[in-house]
């Protein structure tokens, strides 16, 4: 099991006194993910896609509930054990790339093994690796500002993919993409899972999340229908 | 993270706005600069005060009578520079009047006149010979009417011309009526610490001054300086002069000076210069502390999505400060670079400008110091900054626009 989900919510508060709202963005999650698994998570526009994933990727914490990442309950990490787990065990993909636009992109690749504290040869070594594994080898010492919105996409692939995470977590990875480099990206995704890597996406558009095997549908915080396709 | 990860980030990150990076370090420049120069100016000006008061002053105790408005001023006679002479010391005798003499113009010029023994240059090291030769013994024997100018005397009385073998009409006023002297010389312009401080000098034998003044009588001396040899402790020596008078006239008859005590004068104007650029210093640092402080805050809100993208990839909060402390003393650093640079540049051309200051001192100290102070600057002024970035929550830094 890779990932366990049980009973989580997760209420927004802002405002205070008599202003104070609070949105209740997951309602009583209850979500398991196994190892290998490609999973795309599709719903409206606030529908708690976003918050989903965060949570999956320790960068925010459930109101309520629990979570099991590879058997750890990892609910109620402090923060610099879950910055931790994250650069261990989380490739994160997303919509707006968010690479360093004066690093080039080996450098960029780099940056999480920076903070596992690998020596730079170590490091660049990976790097290169990953970028190869995304086809992008020869644009290396490219800077983003270089390269085209696929490209930019796959080189913060290889970011996530020199982590060698036990999950990749990508939040409408295509969503600044046209079509033809949307689907250049699911079809790395597609490869990279067939490699058997966990890949969880999120979506709003139904063609990328046919690259899925199992789609999770969200409305309102709630998880309202979970096929698996074969 | 490695330390030299950190590093290599931070100067990335200045590196990638070098001119705002060079303005906001002005304030850290100006301070370091300050303080580099409080540190070395207090060194070279005490070495200026010692050589400059060696040089000028000698080694010497100088022993006035001491003004007392209720009691008629104290004369010292030939027993008193008997009763000097067993001490370790050469002692010179002086005389002093003040006259008028006028100038080729016929302007009055007023002239400070100093009755010296004869072959004065060979007493004191400090006076040398322009042009002419100075009197002699034998000339202070027989009262000779003869003179020597200091430079600014002979500017005055004589402009560019020669003084030499011109003759001098010196009123004492008073109804002392006029005496002539012949000019047989003039001296040379004091160097180093009393150059600015000379008044309008002529020089007689003080043989001289007995005959011709009055008021003076044959026999009186006004004060005595004692030139002491190498190794003669001079606070002791006065000491004991001190004791002599006392001794023979009562307490507090005499006024007995050495060169401490000009030093102590000299080390007050050194240590108000030092004030002035301390608080200088102090400010600019302040300043430009929060210069950086302003400027980090600006780079901070600036890179928030780039912080967040580091903290989704792993950064800890531990991480994203020291970051940022490290770039803020890096920042402070160069800027201590540059101050210690301007102040060398500065503190060279006033030692070659100014005379008192002799040397060029700036000392591995003083270079320690001041990086020392403006690494601390960055790391205070830095954690406000630095603890911003840390705090940033990594989902909506990753949100900002
Ligand atoms: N930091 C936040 N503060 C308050 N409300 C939030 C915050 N983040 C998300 N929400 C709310 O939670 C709900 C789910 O948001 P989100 O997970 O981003 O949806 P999606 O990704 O499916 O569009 C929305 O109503 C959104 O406005
Ligand atoms: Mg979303």
């Amino acid at each position: 099991m890779l990932a366990e989900l049980k009973g989580v919510s997760k209420v927004y508060r802002s405002g205070t006194g008599r202003r104070a709202v609070a949105v209740e963005a997951l309602k009583d999650i209850d979500l398991a993910i196994e190892e290998g698994e490609f999973l795309a998570v599709m719903g409206p526009s606030g529908s708690g896609k976003s918050t989903l994933l965060h949570i999956l990727g320790l960068l925010d914490r459930p109101s309520q509930g629990k979570y099991l990442l590879l058997g750890r309950d990892v609910t109620e990490l402090e923060e610099a054990e879950a910055a931790r787990t994250r650069n261990r065990t989380i490739g994160f993909v997303f919509q707006a790339f968010f690479l360093l636009p004066r690093a080039t992109a080996l450098k960029n690749v780099e940056l999480p093994l920076v903070y596992r504290g690998l020596a730079k040869s170590r490091r660049r070594r990976r790097a290169e690796e990953a970028l190869a594994a995304v086809g992008l080898a020869d644009r290396a010492d490219h800077l983003p500002s270089e390269l085209s919105g696929g490209q930019k996409q796959r080189v913060a692939i290889a970011r996530a993919l020199a982590q060698d995470p036990a999950v990749l977590l990508a939040d409408e990875p295509t969503g600044n993409l046209d079509t033809a480099s949307s689907h250049e990206i699911m079809r790395l995704f597609s490869g990279l899972n067939r490699e058997g890597r966990t890949v969880i996406v999120v979506t709003h558009e139904p063609e990328v999340a046919g690259y899925a095997r199992r789609i999770v549908r969200m409305r309102d915080g709630r998880i309202v229908a979970d096929e698996t396709q074969r | 993270m490695r330390l030299s990860d950190s590093f290599e980030t931070a100067l990335e990150a200045l590196m990638a706005h070098k001119l705002r990076t060079f303005l906001s370090l002005l304030g850290v420049v100006i301070g370091v600069f300050a303080v580099t120069a409080l540190v070395s100016l207090g060194e070279i000006a005490t070495y200026g005060i010692k050589k400059g008061l060696e040089q000028v002053a000698g080694r010497s105790v100088f022993v006035q009578p001491r003004f007392q408005p209720d009691r008629p001023p104290l004369k010292f006679r030939e027993e008193d520079r008997k009763l000097l002479s067993a001490l370790p010391a050469k002692v010179i005798p002086y005389v002093f009047a003040s006259a008028t003499a006028r100038d080729e113009r016929g302007k009055p010029v007023d002239l400070r006149v100093l009755g010296v023994p004869g072959d004065f240059p060979k007493l004191d090291p400090g006076i040398e010979m322009a042009e002419g030769r100075f009197f002699t013994a034998a000339e202070l024997k027989r009262a000779a009417p003869v003179a020597v100018l200091n430079p600014l005397a002979k500017k005055r009385l004589f402009q560019r011309k020669t003084p030499l073998g011109h003759s001098l009409t010196l009123d004492f006023g008073g109804g002392a009526g006029r005496a002539r002297v012949v000019i047989v010389g003039t001296t040379k312009p004091l160097t180093g610490l009393f150059a600015g401080l000379q008044s309008v000098q002529v020089y007689v034998p003080y043989t001289w001054l007995w005959q011709r003044v009055p008021w003076i009588r044959p026999g009186e001396f006004h004060a005595f300086e004692l030139k002491a040899g190498p190794g003669v402790d001079l606070n002791a020596l006065a000491k004991r002069v001190e004791r002599l008078f006392e001794l023979r006239y009562g307490e507090d008859r005499v006024e007995v000076q050495n060169v401490a005590v000009f030093t102590e004068t000299l080390k007050g104007i050194t240590l108000a210069l030092q004030a002035l650029l301390g608080g200088i210093g102090a400010l600019s640092l302040l300043v430009g502390g929060i210069g950086i402080m302003n400027i980090m805050l600006v780079s901070v809100t600036e890179r928030t999505r780039e912080i967040g993208l580091r903290k989704a990839l792993g950064a800890t909060a531990g991480e994203i400060r020291t970051q940022f402390l490290i770039e803020a003393t890096v920042l402070t650093l160069v800027g201590g670079v540059l101050g210690v640079v301007l102040a060398a540049l500065v503190l060279y051309l006033l030692v070659a400008a100014v005379p008192f200051f002799e040397v060029f001192i700036l000392s591995p100290k003083t270079v320690a110091l001041a990086l020392l102070v403006s690494a601390l600057v960055g790391l205070f002024f830095g954690v406000w900054p630095a603890d911003q970035a840390a705090r940033l929550d990594p989902i909506e830094a990753l949100r900002h626009e």
